[in-house]
């Protein structure tokens, strides 16, 4: 407890493991810090478990998915010691979320402006005046024109790029301190994704939020962050600042994930996917790895 | 392009009735018994038989028959009913308003009580809440209408006399009734002993209509909002700290309640057609008990106009369905 009061960190995740509810880990041990404005990426194919680090922080973990061990701690807050109450109001207290897919996260039936403002209002009990105010800001800020006539929109009405933007200009509208984005750029297409990620880069910097940023792509991962954490079937590979992790990669996991990014800069290059082979080996030292935890547990 | 799709659907009802008036007038005449049999004592001669065919037309061929009631019924004359003796649309108007009230209090009681299981069990999605819920909705739904009614009848009017169990209002209240409209007008005009005693004595008829369609709304909805609860859009409402009662009452309500609305509409003339029954259980003076006299009877000019009503009646729920659809859903609003 008294080192908290020396460091605080944004976001503390310590050993935490989530299985289904017949004993299969999917997450298995992970931690990582993440210190107040800074940007930390979470990498690793499709069912690594980034996703759901982000999602247990956020508490919107499927209920068939059960936390086994572990501890997440928001600005010095134990969440695992809170009743559902306190921590539903500390989670919204303190982060955001930017969803994956802009086309399911806006509700279909209803007016944009009201799905920004309301939560202004209703959970941070702000005037309405003043709540309107900070969402016709942020909707200019993230580049929407005309934002009065947009809040007055219905989603089917926009683009999903446009979607895209209007939920970020929600998430940083109550000024959290952590956001989780994820994969925000996925669902779009390429030149858009562009543009988010710059918006996205731009508004943390101005905010000085903390963003849980999870993403497939390396190339996303070496614009936006500061540290790296490489995830490999619910096991951190390797987790250091990306300077460090794009010159000097420790783990041969990791290492064959930066070759497998195409880059503009050298277009004739092969294209050269993770090696089944060392995908094949660390699955088998995940296996005897769950083994051995199985075994300590008995 | 409004007036287009007013034109389309004015076209499409006159046809739907034109169908419905066929049907109805051949299967009338078709079917085994005689008007004439029933209204003339054992013993008539041959001749008091043939006057009488001749006086009510009978004796014309079937489409003559037919043109000449459809031309009455083109400028509102519907014939005349042949036990009553009154013109039919008199007599179908007059019992009109006491089926209407009767529909719509069981449709505010099947909403209002489905909607309340439906979010209950979405709220305890996945728990044994859900699963009693579901195992009552399925019970209640199996249990017609008509069976509710006699179930009623012996709690409430048996067993546990609370409830009067026939006739539309107590004969003791005196109220000078300018429409048949007993629970609006006795509103509008501040007799709350008329309102209360008309409602004390629709109630068990109107929750023998009602539960059946509580249940089906109670699935139907539950299904739906737990498929809304499952989208992003309510994920984020959650991050944001809004509690799952709110999510489920300010986000997925709306979203889950658009695709019950369609299955409201249908089951709600299926409930009109229900009171045909339920009226004749609880002596409820309405059009369906008139029906079954109608029925009985073989009075032919009132089937049919009882018939007729209940077609347009169908058509014009069918018509606020479709318009409350587009107005609920914003991607329908423009297009």
């Amino acid at each position: 407890m008294s080192q908290q009061t020396q460091h605080r960190h944004a976001l503390e995740i310590i050993n935490l493991s989530i299985a289904l509810p017949n004993g299969v880990r999917l997450l298995r041990d992970v931690s990582l810090k993440l210190e107040p404005g800074e940007v930390r990426a979470l990498v690793g194919e499709s069912g690594a478990g980034k996703s759901m680090i982000g999602k247990t922080v956020l508490g919107i973990l499927p209920d068939t998915l059960k936390i086994t061990q572990g501890e997440i701690i928001l600005e010095g807050q134990h969440l695992n010691m809170m009743t559902p109450w306190t921590r539903r109001k500390t989670v919204a207290e303190i982060t955001a979320l930017i969803p994956q897919d802009p086309l399911t996260a806006l509700n279909p039936l209803r007016k944009i402006g009201p799905q920004i403002v309301d939560p202004l209002i209703r959970i941070r009990g702000w005037e309405k005046d003043r709540a309107r105010a900070r969402a016709l800001e942020l909707l200019e800020r993230v580049h929407i024109r005309a934002p009065e006539r947009v809040m007055q929109s219905y989603p089917h009405e926009l683009s999903g790029g446009m979607r895209q933007r209007i939920l970020i200009a929600a998430a940083f509208a109550p000024s959290p301190r952590l956001i989780v984005a994820d994969e925000p750029t996925t669902a779009l297409d390429v030149t858009v994704q562009k543009e988010i990620l710059k918006l996205i880069r731009e508004l943390q910097k101005e905010t000085g939020t903390a963003v849980l940023f999870v993403t497939h792509d390396m190339g996303v991962v070496a614009k936006i962050s500061q540290q790296v954490t490489v995830l490999f079937a619910g096991k951190v590979m390797e987790d250091a600042p990306t300077r460090e992790v794009f010159t000097n990669p420790a783990h041969p996991y990791t290492r064959a994930l930066i070759a497998a990014t195409p880059s503009s800069a050298d277009l004739d290059r092969p294209f050269s996917p993770v090696p089944t082979e060392l995908i094949a080996e660390l699955h088998a030292q995940v296996a005897r790895d769950d083994a051995l935890w199985q075994g300590k547990k008995r | 392009m409004l007036l287009r799709t007013v034109l389309i659907r004015l076209l499409t009802t006159a046809i739907t009735l034109f169908g419905v008036a066929v049907v109805v007038f051949t299967l009338v005449r078709v079917a085994p018994g005689n008007p004439i049999a029933m209204m003339l004592p054992p013993g008539a001669t041959e001749q008091d038989i043939a006057n009488l065919t001749a006086l009510y037309g009978f004796d014309k061929s079937l489409p003559h028959q037919f043109v000449i009631w459809l031309s009455g019924v083109v400028q509102g004359d519907f014939g005349t009913s042949i036990t009553l003796r009154r013109p039919v649309s008199e007599l179908v108007l007059s019992r009109l308003p006491a089926t209407l009230e009767l529909s719509v209090m069981a449709l505010f009681i099947a909403v209002a009580l489905g909607g309340f299981v439906a979010v209950l069990g979405a709220r305890r999605r996945n728990s044994a809440t859900e699963v009693g819920l579901d195992l009552s909705s399925g019970a209640v739904l199996s249990i017609p209408d008509f069976l509710w009614g006699l179930i009623f009848v012996l709690l409430f009017g048996v067993l546990w006399p609370v409830l009067s169990i026939s006739g539309r209002i107590d004969p003791r209240i005196e109220f000078d009734f300018t429409t048949n409209y007993y629970v609006l007008e006795g509103l509008l005009r501040g007799r709350f002993d008329v309102v209360g005693s008309t409602l004390g004595h629709m109630l068990m008829p109107a929750m023998s209509l009602a539960l059946p369609l509580a249940a089906m709304i109670a699935q139907l909805l539950k299904q739906n909002l737990k498929e809304e609860l499952l989208k992003d859009y309510t994920t984020l409402t959650r991050v944001r700290g809004f509690t799952e009662t709110a999510v489920i009452l300010r986000e997925a309500l709306r979203n889950a309640a658009l695709p019950t609305l369609a299955l409201v509409g249908v089951q709600f003339t299926f409930l009109i057609g229900g009171t045909v029954i339920v009226e004749r259980l609880f002596a409820y003076e309405g059009l369906g008990n008139m029906a079954i006299d109608a029925v009985i009877n073989r009075d032919l000019p009132l089937i049919q106009g009882i018939v007729m009503l209940f077609a347009a009646l169908f058509i014009v729920i069918n018509l606020a369905v479709d318009l409350s659809y587009t107005l609920l859903n914003p991607r329908l609003r423009h297009g």
